[in-house]
């Protein structure tokens, strides 16, 4: 596909290449939305934010939490040299999230793996679901 | 064929070709993919001939409880094959990965030397 300078094909490997020429790039179609891609998820306790940041690492990566949204900022930089090639993407990136409930702003944290980044948001105790015991006079 | 495909759509995961970039630099070959989610050790790295294919799984384990709201990443099977030429040494490549970002090396082989052959004197 790239590096070729042979000019003897095998044949069947071509034929491969025809049916991982139809695999979706990650980049393309359905997935070209705003950059980084972001799961957005929650369970009892906490709010989860992820996004696929590959090559990027976490000091590279700003976060700025305002009352009601999250930012994430970075900038991802192209390697140097003579291209054949070029399908990662480079520059900065922002995105910002809505954050529609309260959140415990102290106990926010963030971690990196395998360029995916993982912000973990506590609900505040105000609005977690409680149990309230009514006396029955 | 038809089956077989249909086969590996139902099992599998969903396959995407990673962005890769490649260039050349006075060393050799240098190819960087992006595999976001992919663990060391649920990836391959294969050369068959001059066939050069990288598969990859990223996984994603939710915590229990966990309810998506948006999701625009998944589990999915990166797979990716280059043919490479023969310049490149093939005992030398190496691989690494990094913060979801695998980088391969593929030195070029070294030229052969010119070599002056003595004449032994009678």
């Amino acid at each position: 596909m790239v590096i070729d300078f042979n000019t003897l094909y095998n044949f069947p490997s071509r034929l491969d290449r025809v049916f991982e020429e139809m695999l979706r790039s990650p980049m393309g179609d359905d997935r070209r939305l705003a950059y980084p891609p972001l799961n957005l998820s929650n369970d009892e306790g906490n709010i989860y934010v992820r996004a696929e940041v590959p090559g990027v690492t976490i000091d590279d990566v700003e976060l700025t939490l305002t009352d009601k949204t999250l930012v994430i900022k970075g900038e991802r930089t192209a390697p140097q040299g003579k291209f054949y090639r070029q399908e990662r993407p480079s520059g900065v990136f922002h995105r910002v999230v809505n954050i529609g409930v309260p959140v415990d702003r102290d106990k926010v944290a963030a971690a990196m793996k395998d360029g995916v980044l993982t912000v973990t948001l506590p609900k505040s105790e105000e609005v977690k679901p409680r149990t309230i015991s009514i006396d029955v006079a | 064929m038809s089956e077989v495909a249909k086969k590996e759509t139902e099992k599998e995961l969903s396959r995407f070709r990673p962005a890769t970039d490649i260039l050349e630099r006075e060393d050799g070959f240098h190819i960087f993919m992006d595999m976001p989610g992919v663990n060391k050790a649920d990836m391959a790295i294969d050369l068959e001939e001059d066939e050069l294919t990288v598969t990859g799984r990223s996984g994603q384990c939710p915590i229990p409880g966990e309810r998506f709201v948006e999701m625009q990443f998944g589990a999915c099977e990166y797979v990716r094959s280059i043919s490479i030429s023969d310049i490149v040494d093939r005992e030398q490549i190496k691989a690494s990965l990094e913060n979801g970002v695998l980088e391969l090396f593929l030195p070029k082989v070294e030229k052969v030397q010119p070599k002056r052959i003595t004449i032994q004197a009678q």
